[in-house]
């Protein structure tokens, strides 16, 4: 850390000067409309004319009700079906393509980056054909090996996973450059000295390269966190929420308050999604801090 | 901050190592690990795959059989059919500008910020993390009516200042390069001062070019979300004119989605997994010529300790 | 990194910052105080012709010979699009001066966040009439307009377009429902689907289809909670009910549900009905295998049979639906869209007189239904719901050779004269899906009686949307 010694003032300025553009846009696109919500939230403005004061009113519904609950749950399930799978797979191939000895890794860097890059009303179109109970690709698969067909979009109890394999197919890529990112920067020394002393390949992985990604591997699983939490393109193209509110995410149940003109309890709901979120995100940082 | 490799760890490895000796590349180091890529590359690109194969199915033939395909009945029905209907070279000539525009103002002004932030102490620094923190952890769809609003009393609705500014320097960005710049060792700071360079040049001269292999990466990704981005261009700049490429897309496919209202089902698929095909060239060779550009020097040595 | 101690600095800072923000920025955002603020939607008294100039949001005609200006219409990207762009070119020949953009957008995503704002607002927009009264308080009052014409207008369009006295769209087209049935198919099983007058027939009709071929399951019960409760309103429709009473009250818990419900109940549970969701890859199959031959469902079904079912090519046929009762309505009303015009337009008068245009003037609506570049033989997934234009011995589009060269015009036009009047849509119909969409579902699956999907969706309903207005 920098030690806070007699300075020039141009340094003492400096970092004023390097945050200050982002200020200035948090100001002007993040504080205001954030005031403006927190007022929102205590009214049942529907978009024209007066809004009328409804003081907790809002509140009192949203964490009364069964759908805010079970829409958190949702979110909650989903976070346990993608977050680890995702984190190992990631890991994983990572690991894999930091090796420069592997041959053909260009092609493989690209083969992951292509999910990320496709567009999701296309590819939310792809599942919804590809996972069809009767006619698609996926049951077929599973028919040719005797497994009788699933209702992957028709049924609550494999709407979640199915939702679940979706954004880990598109987003593991992600989260691949970001440990990549993160492995690059340790020493390759490590892994031969390690490998000298008689450490299989699983072994250095646990040993040697998981403790020092500590940090990236926080980093990916708070970001991961927010984007299941707040997830709702998924669930609006793929399965608009259904059946029967099984995928309704945390974020998909306030984009209804919002497009039903309900703008007073969609605030509401943005400000108690933001607390849950924020209160996980430093349980996880708390969690997998290193150690040093 | 402590780097990564000045941890207890990582020294107690590095006092134990001798000059490495490479060892020959065992079959089986060699095959398995192909295998798991082969098997992911696979899971990736078959769905992409069907997509790219079936837009050249006949637009009816797609519903009806989603597995067939018939190389002597293709067709390119969808193609024409897309580009008369669909902007989608408006798409992408939206989607460019603000890639450029947006990703030059995050990959400059963001790894500043986080410059800031890792390595100087400044009265408020804790509370402007924290608001990098708030934005990072605000859902994008709670500000969206005032932020609308706010649009509308600038003027800027359906303009690129809207598409660009709001979300501009990108949190996410912050927050790590604030993490890859810690890392960096501060005796290197310190010799760029002592050589005569400005703060700024500090950053510029000394930082960024340590720091490369984690700017590429920011690269790519900063470019992959502005992509992606497909809540706020919908609504706050959806015109014909003004359409993002992702925004095109959604308005084509609304007559899928949900009601499936619409009589053409059929031929909107058609033309959705057409405009998707045409979408996925030109962001595969940006990327691959990202990836030569900045990636391959990634090797050539960067943040050794 | 020590995000502990500084989260509790951060937390008090940013507190007194976010407080002396709020002060300064409490002028920002939705007057919270005062009530003059509110636009009236003040009507003139329902029953009464409106007076023009009490309501302040009542839409006046042009008066001027050529009026000229430059206008912004949505509509949702798809055929209907082409179609009216088609029309345009007619409409520039009765006015010449007016420039029509034409804009193909996602509306449902789009046009709440636009009236809100008041950014960017079209003169015209395309509007589904399930969401019309939604957005009421940001439309014109199109009721002095629409007077010349008014007699003339499927009822039932009229009032889904109402709202407290004053009517808010322009109609644009009567969605009839039909029986849609396999007609060879079931020749060759011996039954005749012309003789059945009621849904106590078309019971009969089925099991005797399924009798003739073991395995199938004859009518389609619709799986997407949407639709299905658009598909239960139509069935509403005919009983001359609907979800809501006009003062917005409940009547689910009607005998008019429980025979709807009955009857599906009844289709499910004797293993006659195939689940599915419309046209999708699930359901497709099952109408060209013979399985699925009862399809009852709004007049734009007939763009599976023309496009999809290339198989069954030429064995469907449409026919009015059965009625509920000896007597009864043969026909109710399944979805149909209307055009609103926006307050905060810059030229809504001229909006109105294309609409005027396209539904009331022979060239217009020729144009929109009749033979052009995207339907030779003319649109025929939909009816004009003016009375003059639909007009059963005056055919606008071509006797459909998909369904054998039935004269599809016809038989729609006759439905559509049955369907009983009605009242608006409630502003929370579409939240309702939630809740009777996914019980009636769930009744499907045999998780609930007819019985509890009434109780069930009234108490729901009552509590999360019609309390909370």
């Amino acid at each position: 850390m920098a030690s806070l010694t007699r300075f020039s003032s141009k340094r003492r300025i400096a970092p004023y000067v390097f945050v200050l553009p982002f200020v200035v846009l948090f100001l002007a696109f993040s504080v205001y409309p954030l005031i403006f919500t927190a007022r929102l939230s205590f009214t049942n403005w529907r978009g024209s004319g007066a809004a009328q004061w409804v003081g907790w009113d809002n509140y009192q519904y949203l964490l009364t009700s069964s759908q805010f609950w079970s829409s958190l749950g949702n979110s909650g399930v989903l976070w346990l079906l993608i977050i680890p799978v995702q984190l190992v797979i990631a890991l994983l191939a990572a690991v894999l393509l930091d090796n420069a000895r592997l041959r053909a890794r260009g092609f493989y860097r690209i083969a992951f980056i292509v999910p990320f890059v496709m567009p999701l009303v296309a590819v939310a179109q792809i599942w919804v054909v590809v996972f069809d109970t009767k006619y698609g690709a996926v049951n077929a698969v599973l028919n040719a090996f005797g497994i009788p067909d699933v209702g992957w979009l028709t049924t609550t109890t494999w709407s979640k996973p199915a939702l679940a394999l979706l954004f880990i197919w598109k987003t593991t890529g992600f989260i691949v450059i970001i440990l990549l990112s993160g492995l690059q920067s340790i020493d390759a020394s490590l892994y031969e000295a390690a490998e000298l002393d008689g450490a299989g390949r699983l072994r250095r992985l646990w040993s040697v390269t998981v403790p020092l990604l500590r940090r990236t591997i926080m980093f990916a699983v708070v970001l991961q966190t927010l984007a299941v939490f707040q997830m709702f393109a998924e669930p609006f193209v793929v399965t608009q929420g259904g059946p029967y509110g099984s995928t309704t995410t945390a974020g998909y149940y306030l984009y209804n308050h919002i497009t039903r003109a309900d703008l007073g309890t969609g605030a509401a709901n943005s400000f108690l999604l933001v607390i849950i979120v924020m209160a996980l995100s430093l349980v996880f940082v708390r969690m997998l801090r290193p150690k040093d | 901050m402590t780097s990564i490799t000045d941890s207890p760890v990582a020294r107690r490895i590095r006092e134990r190592s001798s000059t490495a000796r490479r060892s020959g590349p065992r079959l089986r180091q060699q095959v398995i690990p192909q295998i798991f890529l082969i098997l992911i590359t696979i899971a990736c690109l078959a769905p992409v795959a069907w997509a790219v194969l079936s837009s050249f199915k006949a637009a009816p033939e797609i519903i009806r059989n989603p597995l067939s395909f018939d190389p002597t009945t293709l067709t390119l029905a969808n193609y024409t059919a897309m580009f008369q209907d669909v902007p989608i070279g408006r798409g992408f000539m939206n989607t460019a500008i603000v890639l450029v525009i947006k990703g030059t103002i995050t990959l400059f002004f963001a790894p500043l910020a986080a410059f800031a932030f890792a390595k100087y102490e400044f009265v408020a620094k804790n509370l402007i993390f924290g608001a990098v923190l708030i934005t990072l952890m605000l859902p994008q769809i709670v500000l969206i009516i005032p932020l609308l609003l706010e649009m509308k009393e600038l003027g800027w609705v359906n303009t690129f200042p809207a598409l660009i500014l709001p979300g501009a320097i990108d949190a996410f960005a912050i927050f790590w390069m604030r993490q890859v710049i810690a890392a960096v060792p501060n005796e290197l700071l310190d010799s760029g001062r002592i050589d005569g360079c400005t703060e700024f040049g500090v950053f510029w001269r000394v930082v960024v070019p340590v720091i490369r292999p984690g700017l590429a990466g920011l690269a790519v990704l900063t470019i992959m979300n502005i992509y992606n981005d497909f809540v706020w261009p919908v609504i706050v700049a959806s015109s014909d004119r003004m359409a993002t490429l992702q925004v095109v897309l959604s308005t084509l496919a609304q007559n899928i989605t949900g009601n499936r209202i619409g009589a053409d089902y059929a031929t909107v698929t058609g033309e959705l997994l057409a405009a998707a095909s045409v979408a996925l060239v030109p962001l595969l060779v940006l990327f691959i010529a990202l990836q030569r550009h900045f990636i391959s020097g990634i090797l050539a040595g960067s943040v050794k300790g | 990194m020590n995000i502990q101690r500084s989260t509790s600095r951060t937390g008090l800072a940013s507190a007194s910052l976010a407080i002396s923000l709020a002060l300064v920025l409490s002028a920002c955002g939705p007057d919270v105080t005062s009530p003059s603020e509110q636009p009236s939607t003040g009507a003139p008294e329902a029953g009464e012709s409106a007076a023009p100039s009490t309501d302040p949001n009542m839409l006046q005609a042009p008066t001027e010979a050529s009026p000229s200006g430059e206008i912004t219409i949505w509509d949702r990207s798809g055929d209907l699009y082409e179609v009216f762009d088609g029309a345009i070119a007619a409409f520039n020949e009765r006015y010449p001066d007016i420039t029509v953009h034409h804009e193909a957008v996602d509306i449902d995503a789009k046009l709440q966040n636009t009236l809100i704002t008041g950014a960017d607002v079209p003169d015209g927009v395309f509007l589904d009439d399930a969401k019309v009264a939604g957005f009421a308080d940001f439309l014109w009052n199109t009721a002095d307009v629409l007077a010349p014409y008014a007699d003339d207008i499927a009822q039932q369009k009229l009032d889904v377009n109402s709202s407290s006295g004053g009517i808010y769209g322009v109609p644009f087209d009567s969605n009839p429902g039909l029986l849609w049935y396999n007609a060879t198919a079931l020749e060759s099983a011996g039954v005749d689907a012309t003789t059945i007058q009621t849904y106590d027939d078309l019971l009969d009709a089925a099991r005797a289809y399924q009798d003739a071929v073991p395995g199938s399951a004859p009518i389609h019960l619709e799986q997407s909670p949407f639709l299905g409760q658009l598909q239960l309103e139509m069935y509403a429709s005919q009983l001359g009910t609907s979800i809501a009473d006009a003062d917005g009250n409940l009547r689910l818990d009607s005998p008019e549900y429980r025979q709807i419900l009955g009857f599906l109940d009844t289709v499910n549970s004797e293993g006659l009905g195939t689940r599915a969701e419309y046209l999708s890859p699930s359901d497709i199959p099952e109408l060209e295998n013979g399985n699925q031959v009862f399809y009852p469902w709004a007049i734009w079904f007939s763009f599976a049979p023309q496009q999809l079912l290339t198989e069954t090519l030429g064995d469907w046929r449409a026919m009015p639906l059965p009625a509920w009762n000896d007597g009864g309505a043969r026909s109710g009303a399944m979805g149909g869209s209307s055009f609103v015009l926006p307050r905060d337009g810059a030229n809504s008068e001229l909006a109105w007189l294309f609409y005027e245009f396209l539904m009331f003037d022979p060239a217009g609506y020729a144009a929109v239904w009749g033979p052009n570049d995207i339907y030779p033989d003319g649109l025929n997934t939909s009816i004009p719901s003016y009375g003059p234009a639909a007009d059963p011995q005056d055919a606008l589009f071509a006797p459909v050779d998909a369904l054998g060269g039935q004269d599809l015009w016809l038989v729609a036009t006759d439905a559509a004269a049955e369907i009983p009047g009605s009242v608006p849509t409630p502003t929370w119909w579409a939240g309702a899906v939630d809740y009777l969409g996914n019980d009636l579902q769930r009744m499907f699956d045999g998780d609930l009686t007819p019985d509890e999907v009434i109780s069930n969706s009234t108490s729901d309903i009552q509590v999360n949307l019609v309390d909370r207005k």
